[in-house]
């Protein structure tokens, strides 16, 4: 039997050789050599040059009716260029999700031409070495850089460059309910200023003590709003000068004066039933503002509209400036920034596609195209001009308190601390923020949770700092 | 297999035997049948290939292999990971909340499953309704109840807290308190199980024959007795599957975990599975190395396991 079905068993045997080859084969074809491609600046005529049409993908983490808004300026974009370039935008997910795509695509070689990446992937696309910096295009145009908004520009500005385009950004502010405000006594014209002042209304406003809404506050376990915290008071959340100034971030400070006094804080909000843990997930935080259910909550000017329209006949809304720790801030102090830019790839890219990419990052920071993107999404205007555009001013009129947000960036002035922490790890590091934030509002010691997590991140940013050479 | 493929020209009368092969045309016939069975293989083998042995293998590798910025291998470590994973007490708690929540999806799944198996096996009015209306949450996604179970547990405007506080009771922070929110996520998952489950177990209750059941009763066997004497025995197939594609089913739920708890709080929904994905994915993390090891982990557990359940559990197994 056994010689029988030899023969079969070594034709078996080649033919799972054979497929062995056809499976190299196959994998040896998907990472072939890279395409022309480097990271120069095009010549300013490589478009003229080229012949044909130009193709861009361009991958984004917008969906719904950021998606929509967005593909609407890219088909503008695309019949300003017809038969000359051609746009492909492509949702990725979101921003983790694109980035974890993008990483695959290095790989591969498979680079989208420009893709959008959140900010606190700034440094991690600055050490990737597969993208142009958009200033060297504007240095070679003679684009002014300046129309940007200082502090939006600031926070893609890494060792005095500019990196990448912001196509969408925002900062949080304070958001409370005017009705509640009344109901409880308190002026709705006077918002709480600092934590203190928050602490102060939600006692008048909570149930616990007799108030009219369940809780006096309540917002999402998000590491960003500790970290806003920071930026206020003018401190760095990471060493280094936020690794801002040409030196890189080796540890972040979880245990400042200021994140302990925060999270102190929140601990004791939420102990003393003033304040309610919804968790990590942004929209229940959201879904209980709407509902009336908490009467402050700290929320990207992102959440303008989405409030706005929320609130409509059941009660007023307000919005204030982020607040501080305590006192009132300083002048110059303010928000830091958070959205996504757009990042020009190099190799792996004609120069005809990176000249057509370097032009929807401009036609997309344009004034128009701005104050369209403004009314649309309720992000910033990142081009200060779109402000003074028919469309946008309408709009401003409309949705009064985004001039809370415009006001507040714009009286702050851009230093490391103000435009927040350009680590490459720097993900985790809002992820293990958020792990000691968690750990306190269940109940465990600040200090020792902070300190916890800070020694949790502290090997993802050693071994970070060593794969890029730790320069 | 290879005799019942011979075509008889080349069985001929030999001088040492009955039979015997003619040499050439039996190894071209078999040689010949060889590729015609590799031909019928073949696409199995390409799709084990990519999608089962490929990964595998470079799962293993990469779990020996350190990780540069875009996850590329980018050196040898040895054993390093793995080190890591058990001197870590973080990963002895990720693989307690692993079993702990197997336990208690699938014995609960399986339970209430059971028991409403049981009453609609009864011919009572509306059967076919209340069969369909409990099988219903198993046509759900896993996406779309974990939504709903989410805007129903949260603490300041859930349904649940409402009825609480109706009731007199105090809100309580179901998906944001350690004690609960394990709890909470596989509650979510038993009610998208339990109408699987059902449809699994009724079927099995209908397969039993009637003259066994008349046997028994005869014998003077009734109600509980009955049910576990008798009933449970001839469907203890259907229970021992339910057990065993639970399990590996439970060891790889995600994405509930993902929408109501990302994990937390303070780890307390982090499963292997979940711990996988945090490493090597989120966050802008791209440690495939560590995260690879913990994958080996989880494949050595789940084989264990299920070994276990085909070496202990099934031999308590009645195949009629």
């Amino acid at each position: 039997m056994s010689a029988r079905r030899s023969p079969v068993r070594s034709t078996g045997r080649r033919g799972l050789a054979l497929l062995g080859v056809l499976v190299l084969l196959l994998v040896a074809a998907c990472g072939g050599g890279r395409p022309e491609g480097n990271l120069d600046v095009p010549a300013k005529d490589a478009l003229e040059r080229a012949t044909g049409v130009t193709k861009v993908t361009f991958w984004h983490s917008m969906d719904a009716s950021n998606g929509v808004a967005l593909n609407t300026l890219v088909s503008r974009f695309n019949d300003a260029h017809k038969g000359k370039i051609e746009v492909s935008a492509v949702f990725q997910g979101d921003y983790d999700t694109a980035i974890t795509k993008y990483k695959a695509s290095v790989q591969s070689s498979t680079t989208p031409s420009i893709i959008q990446i959140y900010d606190i992937g700034t440094q991690f696309m600055v050490d990737s070495h597969e993208v142009v910096p958009v200033a060297g295009f504007a240095k070679r145009d003679g684009y002014d850089l300046g129309v940007i908004q200082k502090n939006i520009a600031g926070t893609y500005t890494v060792d005095g460059t500019q990196w990448s385009m912001p196509l969408n950004s925002s900062v949080p502010l304070l958001y409370y309910n005017k009705t509640a405000f009344k109901a409880a006594g308190l002026d709705p014209d006077k918002p709480p200023q600092n934590l203190d002042e928050i602490r102060a209304a939600a006692e008048k406003l909570s149930k616990v003590d007799g108030g009219p809404v369940a809780y006096g506050f309540g917002a999402a376990i998000y590491g960003w709003y500790l970290e806003q915290l920071a930026a206020t008071a003018g401190e760095e959340f990471c060493d280094h000068e936020n690794g801002r100034t040409g030196q890189r971030v080796t540890a972040a400070d979880f245990s400042s004066p200021t994140i302990v006094a925060a999270v102190r804080w929140w601990q004791q909000m939420v102990a003393d039933g003033l304040a309610v843990n919804t968790g990590r997930v942004s929209k229940d935080a959201q879904d209980a503002f709407k509902a009336g259910q908490t009467a402050m909550t700290f929320e990207s000017t992102g959440q303008v509209k989405g409030f706005t329209a929320a609130s409509q006949g059941k009660f007023e809304l307000g919005a204030a400036p982020f607040p501080v720790l305590s006192g009132s801030e300083a002048p110059g102090n303010g928000p830091s920034v958070g959205g996504g830019s757009l990042w020009i790839s190099g190799p792996g890219h004609s120069e005809a596609e990176k000249e057509a990419s370097w032009e929807l990052a401009q036609f997309l920071a344009q004034p128009d195209s701005q104050a369209f993107w403004h009314t649309q999404t309720g992000y910033f205007p990142v081009n200060q001009a779109a402000l003074d555009e028919p469309e946008d001013k309408a709009f401003v009129a409309k949705n009064p308190l985004f001039t809370v947000a415009i006001d507040s960036l714009n009286r702050t002035k851009v230093s490391p601390a103000t435009t927040g922490c350009a680590a490459g790890p720097m993900p985790q590091m809002r992820k293990a923020l958020e792990d000691g934030l968690e750990r306190a509002l269940i109940g465990k010691d600040v200090a020792t949770s902070l300190r916890k997590v800070q020694e949790n991140v502290a090997e993802s940013v050693e071994s970070y700092n060593e794969s890029v050479g730790g320069d | 297999m290879s005799a019942a493929l011979r075509t008889p020209e080349d069985v001929v009368p030999g001088p040492d035997g009955p039979a015997a092969t003619r040499p050439d045309a039996g190894r071209r016939a078999r040689s010949r049948e060889g590729w015609g069975a590799l031909v019928y293989l073949l696409p199995a083998l390409v799709v084990f290939a990519a999608f089962f042995f490929f990964p595998l293998a470079r799962s293993v590798y990469l779990s020996f292999q350190r990780s540069d910025l875009f996850g590329r291998p980018s050196g040898f470590v040895g054993f390093e990971h793995y080190a890591d994973l058990f001197t870590d007490p973080g990963f002895g708690k990720t693989l307690l909340v692993t079993f702990g929540f197997v336990v208690l999806t699938v014995v609960p799944s399986m339970l209430v499953g059971l028991v409403l198996a049981l009453l609609l096996s009864n011919r009572i009015r509306g059967v076919r309704f209340f069969r369909t209306a409990f099988a219903l949450p198993f046509a759900f996604s896993v996406a779309t109840a974990a939504v709903v179970f989410g805007v129903m547990l949260n603490p300041a405007t859930g349904v649940v807290n409402g009825l609480l506080s109706y009731l007199g009771a105090g809100p309580v922070g179901w998906l944001t308190e350690p004690t609960t929110a394990l709890l909470s996520v596989a509650i979510t998952s038993v009610w998208m199980q339990v109408g699987y489950n059902l449809l699994v177990l009724s079927a099995g209750l209908g397969a039993v024959p009637d003259d066994v059941l008349e046997a028994a009763r005869l014998d003077g066997a009734s109600g509980l007795r009955l049910q576990t004497g008798v009933v449970l025995p001839l469907i203890s197939p259907q229970l021992f599957f339910l057990a065993v594609t639970g399990t590996v089913q439970a060891l790889q739920s995600f994405g509930q975990i993902h929408i109501l708890t990302r994990g937390g709080p303070d780890r307390s929904t982090q499963t292997l599975v979940y711990s996988i994905y945090d490493v090597a994915f989120a966050n802008n993390n791209s440690n495939f190395g560590a995260g690879s090891a913990q994958a080996i982990v989880l494949l050595v557990v789940v084989l264990a396991i299920t070994a276990f359940q085909f070496g202990f559990l099934q031999r308590k197994v009645f195949y009629a």
